[in-house]
């Protein structure tokens, strides 16, 4: 149990980041951050006590296993988190050259 | 534009050090379908390779060191065989990306199918477009402005 509050407190660490900063970068680190908490809760929730890796390797013998659906679907949302930050990347890029500034509260004409 | 890149000594080590970055890399595609790894993974530790050097060296050796144009047509072309291995599976037993190899003994590097042929192609894939995501990110010029 003591684990899962432990990942809901770095997801709500990701949202205080998103909230509270100013600066675009770290703003980006805090969307990070969540989508880590997201993939770790995932991987808990596939969590079995005192099973093995879901690999069957040479000579292993039968033993339970940790689910495997859970982690395969984690790799895909890892793919997809860095297509997210990559554009997010870009998009900050993009208001630099516009703006000369990370700061969110000086980033505020919308035409121009 | 002297002086471009990092200093010497991060230059000699990356110079020893791509080459083994990237046959480690070479290695985990290959056994993708044994051990732990795969594609995306051996994809991901060979375009850290090529961004070390790029870190390393600057963007005017890298580009002269790699045909970046090629590269891309590569990243797209490996996209269009991943579907046309799906399709070849389609026609010849009737289900998407079914297996039409012979599938071997088990636990050796030439058997499971089509599965190691379709962890290359997604290495070359994920370690193509990492790398050019990167690559195009650092083209956009970045001038001094205010602190935030």
């Amino acid at each position: 149990m003591t684990v899962y509050v432990l990942c809901f407190a770095l997801f709500l660490i990701g949202i205080y980041g998103i909230i509270s900063k100013r600066d675009l970068i770290k703003i980006i680190l805090s969307v990070g951050i969540l989508g880590y908490a997201a993939n770790l809760f995932l991987i808990l929730v596939a969590y079995k006590k005192d099973a093995v890796y879901p690999i069957l390797t040479q000579g292993s013998v039968n033993q339970p296993m940790v689910d495997p659906l859970p982690q395969a679907l984690v790799l895909t949302s890892i793919v997809i988190e860095l297509g997210t930050t990559a554009l997010l990347v870009a998009l900050a890029v993009r208001l630099f050259q516009k703006y000369k500034t990370f700061d969110i509260t000086k980033i505020r004409r919308l035409r121009g | 534009m002297k002086n471009e890149g990092m200093t010497l000594i991060v230059k000699t080590v990356t110079r020893i050090t791509v080459w083994i970055i990237i046959l480690y890399g070479f290695y985990i595609i290959l056994h993708g379908h044994l051990t732990p790894g795969g594609g995306f993974g051996g994809g991901v530790i060979i375009a850290l390779a090529l961004l070390n050097v790029m870190l390393a060296y600057g963007r005017d050796f890298t580009s002269r060191w790699l045909n970046i144009s090629a590269l891309e047509h590569v990243e797209s072309l490996s996209a269009l065989l991943f579907l046309i291995l799906g399709i070849i599976g389609m026609v010849t037993t009737g289900t998407f990306l079914a297996n039409f190899l012979s599938k071997g003994e088990l636990f050796q590097l030439l058997s499971a199918g089509t599965i190691p042929v379709l962890n290359i192609i997604i290495g070359f894939k994920v370690a193509l477009s990492l790398f050019l995501v990167v690559w195009v990110l650092t083209s956009l010029k970045m001038t001094k402005g205010d602190t935030a």
